[in-house]
């Protein structure tokens, strides 16, 4: 089994929706920082360290000298704290001040809101009265709703190469992931799948949610929705409880607006489009947790599924125990699928299905670490977890796709002597852009970039000669 | 490191020591309740600080000890009243069970039972069983997924603010090297009352940090500070630890607390002046290892060390300061140096 991943590598990247908040002015993110429940999100988003250093602020009422707190530092952890800070700055949570610490001060009171409770604000979700013609969905039924609604999206990407269209999702769905650059009609009406498309139903649900979302945040700024309660309402939904109904109410215009696109996802159910009321489901109260599965994992429909059903062995055979159907599309991308059973896919791993993939835009290491999070328990047992030798021929044959590199460039030949040829070869040279050349023929190859610089250079001196 | 870890807290609720402790003749008094706010507020915010971080509470009551809270078992509905906006809702449930059930256990409490010694071993003992217990049957389901197999990081935080107990010296003993087994760090956070032999022992062992509060008041500053980060964090801010730890045991025989103790050779069992036969193995000592142990018992105990044939070792050591220690308990604190905060928690 590959060992976790090394802390370095973690701690390196941050979640993606933060690189999108250190984008946005000081005034949206206090405006967002006027809700708890926003601050609590964010909060959770951030990496262990920045989260220490919020909680050690929190409770004081008057900045602390830069000196103090760093003292706490250990000689190991200086350079993650002063990215820590930096981060932390980025986001307008500390107030950017060298020489003394100190919570933004909308923050602050947020944070504490949300953690003592009190306050006026609704952050975390209005409940609706309990409604007796109607009670609440089971877990349940959220879950397969939403497992039912995500699928139908990942199904669609995955079998739009195959010319067999399953279920559309709907048309917002659609503009989205087209937008994203998961998906683009080049033929005329009917959408293809691209190579992020590829890269993208390999990632684990979570990071696909994230990923459709912040395009749906980048939509919503030109869409000219106001960006803090697009934010203010994903961050509340993550912290809204499971199975209870919640009222649409107190939502604002742009929130209302934002219901359909959210039950489009299967981000909250409703029972009609007109109902007084909602549900998030697991993929909704999960945002902003990372470890437990959600329910595309299969929470609902059987256990087995949660936790891994791919068996590999060293001869490239491969067993996969579902019957899913987006599971069976997904492996078909890089597997060779020779039997199915009611409950049991068999394929082997061969070179054209691999390099089917590489030429689709998915990288080795893509399909290995799908295959390592997938893996059935029985595998888990294995050290390493996938056999070597399978591992090591996938990276192979995408070496061998990259036998050859093309650059673009100029070819100059056809020198009157050879010491011109030596005068241009060197004066290229110095510029270091000669990717070939052949002294014999009296020709080299020149990148783009030094094309108009020896272009020049041939024009001066034969100008001289003359 | 950033994986979810596993928090048990030990409250020492003994009304005697809390009432003490309230009076306003201390320089700091600290009331009960407005302890259960701060740390009301700290058990929030470890929650806060990842969704799959999981809380048990456990609280030692004379004569007894009692899970309060444990984010694993389910609450019934009907006791946390209507929801609320402005709250969220994992932390109401939390906050609202905690008290219930401490309210509870404290009126259920006699007269005579208050004078019953503290159920603080049981506490422990009982957190490290739900330590156990959790990871062990997360590590044999086969719905496991490998990173989660183990609880991460279980550690156990002890509130305490009653003076140690020496009849409790060998049960904590016991949890100690439990927990160490278990690879569980035992934080212990000192309130009220003289420094604890023990528990001191018991952070240094597992590599957790002993904190004797100088200033109650900041109580949630310093929790938030030096207990809040989970040991991977711990490499990259230094949390306090103790620069000196008593390191007396107490007797076998009397349970009292010793500087210079007689050690069976066989068993090691403990005893503050030498025995012709072991309690604990029965073995018996020669007679003239008895006569040479007694002639040389204090008031010389320095001699007295170098002196001791194998049959018995003192069992004396401080390794601070390498000198047998025979100064009273309260002078040898593990000192500690939290910054001194100037904003204090509301």
């Amino acid at each position: 089994m590959p060992a976790a991943p090394p802390e370095a590598t973690q701690d390196s990247t941050p979640h993606a929706l933060l690189a999108f908040l250190h984008s946005q002015s000081q005034t949206t993110l206090t405006r967002l920082y006027q809700r708890p429940s926003s601050c609590l999100s964010m909060f959770r988003l951030l990496g262990p360290l920045e989260r220490q250093l919020i909680m050690n602020l929190l409770w004081l009422d008057s900045a602390v000298p830069a000196q103090t707190m760093s003292a706490w530092v250990t000689q190991e952890g200086r350079k993650m704290y002063d990215n820590a800070l930096v981060s932390l700055s980025k986001l307008h949570i500390l107030s950017s001040s060298p020489v003394k610490l100190a919570l933004n001060t909308t923050f602050k009171s947020s944070l504490r809101h949300a953690i003592v409770g009190g306050g006026t604000s609704g952050s975390f979700g209005v409940p609706a009265e309990p409604d007796r013609k109607h009670p609440p969905p089971s877990i349940e039924t959220l879950d397969a709703y939403a497992l039912e609604r995500w699928e139908t999206i990942l199904h669609y990407m995955v079998s739009s190469g195959s010319g067999r269209f399953p279920a559309r999702p709907s048309q917002g769905v659609l503009l989205l992931l087209q937008r994203s650059g998961l998906m683009t009609n080049m033929h005329g009406s009917a959408l293809q799948i691209t190579s992020s498309g590829f890269q993208f139903l390999l990632h684990t649900p979570h990071a696909q949610l994230w990923e459709l979302l912040l395009q749906y945040l980048h939509m919503a700024e030109e869409r000219q929705m106001d960006l803090v309660e697009v934010l203010s309402f994903l961050f509340m939904l993550s912290t809204m409880e499971l199975g209870r109904d919640y009222s649409v109410e107190h939502l604002s215009g742009t929130q209302t607006a934002m219901l359909e696109d959210l039950r489009d996802y299967g981000i909250i159910w409703q029972r009609k489009a007109s109902s007084r009321r909602f549900n998030p489901t697991r993929l909704a109260t999960t945002l902003t947790s990372s470890a437990p599965p959600l329910p595309t994992a299969g929470n609902s429909s059987g256990s087995h599924q949660a936790q891994g059903f791919i068996v590999l062995e060293t001869n490239y055979r491969l067993y996969a125990y579902t019957d899913n159907p987006l599971q069976t599309a997904v492996l078909n991308l890089f597997v060779t699928l020779k039997s199915r059973f009611p409950n049991l896919v068999v394929g082997a791993i061969t070179r054209e299905s691999v390099k089917k993939a590489l030429a689709n835009g998915i990288t080795a290491n893509q399909i290995i670490s799908y295959l390592t999070t997938h893996a059935h328990p029985q595998m888990r047992k294995n050290k390493p977890l996938l056999p070597v030798t399978v591992q090591d021929q996938i990276r192979l044959w995408e070496l061998e796709k990259n036998r050859m590199q093309s650059r673009e460039g100029y070819l100059y030949t056809e020198f009157a002597s050879q010491a011109d040829y030596e005068y241009v070869l060197e004066y290229a040279k110095k510029l270091d852009v000669v990717l070939w050349e052949n002294a014999l023929r009296r020709c080299f190859f020149g990148s783009v970039e030094g094309h108009s610089n020896i272009r020049g250079f041939i024009e001066r001196r034969s100008a001289g000669n003359v | 490191m950033d994986k979810a870890s596993h928090l048990s807290v030990i409250l020492d609720l003994s009304p005697v020591q809390w009432h003490l402790f309230g009076q306003s003749t201390n320089p700091f008094p600290l009331s009960l309740s407005s302890f259960l706010s701060q740390l009301l507020a700290f058990l929030n915010a470890h929650t806060a600080c990842k969704d799959e971080n999981t809380l048990a509470v456990f609280g030692a009551f004379p004569g007894k000890s009692v899970l309060l809270f444990s984010s694993t078992t389910g609450i019934s509905e009907g006791d946390l009243g209507p929801a609320d906006a402005n709250t969220y809702r994992p932390f109401k449930m939390l906050d609202a069970t905690i008290m219930k059930s401490i309210l509870e256990e404290l009126e259920e409490l006699s007269g005579a039972q208050e004078e019953s010694p503290l159920g603080l071993v049981g506490a422990l003992t009982k957190a490290l069983c739900y330590i156990n217990r959790t990871s062990s049957a997360a590590s044999s389901a086969p719905a496991a997924r490998s990173e989660e197999t183990n609880l991460p990081d279980p550690r156990i935080l002890i509130i305490s603010v009653s003076p140690d107990q020496p009849s409790a010296y060998i049960p904590i003993m016991n949890s100690i090297f439990s927990a160490q087994k278990l690879k569980v760090t035992i934080d212990v956070c000192k309130l009220f009352g003289s420094d604890s032999v023990f528990l001191q022992q018991a952070s240094h062992l597992t590599g957790g940090s002993y904190i004797f509060l100088e200033r109650p008041d900041a109580l949630l500053q310093y929790l938030t500070m030096s207990f809040l980060p989970p040991p991977a964090l711990r490499q990259l801010l230094s949390v306090p630890t103790q620069d000196k730890v008593d390191f007396r045991a107490a007797c076998f025989c009397h349970k009292n607390i010793v500087d210079v103790g007689f050690v069976c050779s066989v068993c090691l069992s403990i005893f503050c002046q030498p025995v012709p036969v072991c309690s604990t193995c029965r073995t018996k000592f020669p007679i003239k290892t008895l006569q040479r142990l007694n002639a040389s018992k204090p008031p010389a105990p320095t001699a007295n060390r170098a002196a001791i044939p194998a049959t018995s070792l003192p069992r004396s050591t401080s390794i601070g300061s390498g000198t047998p220690r025979l100064t009273p308990l309260s002078n040898g604190n593990g000192t500690v140096h939290p910054p001194s905060q100037n904003g204090t928690p509301r």
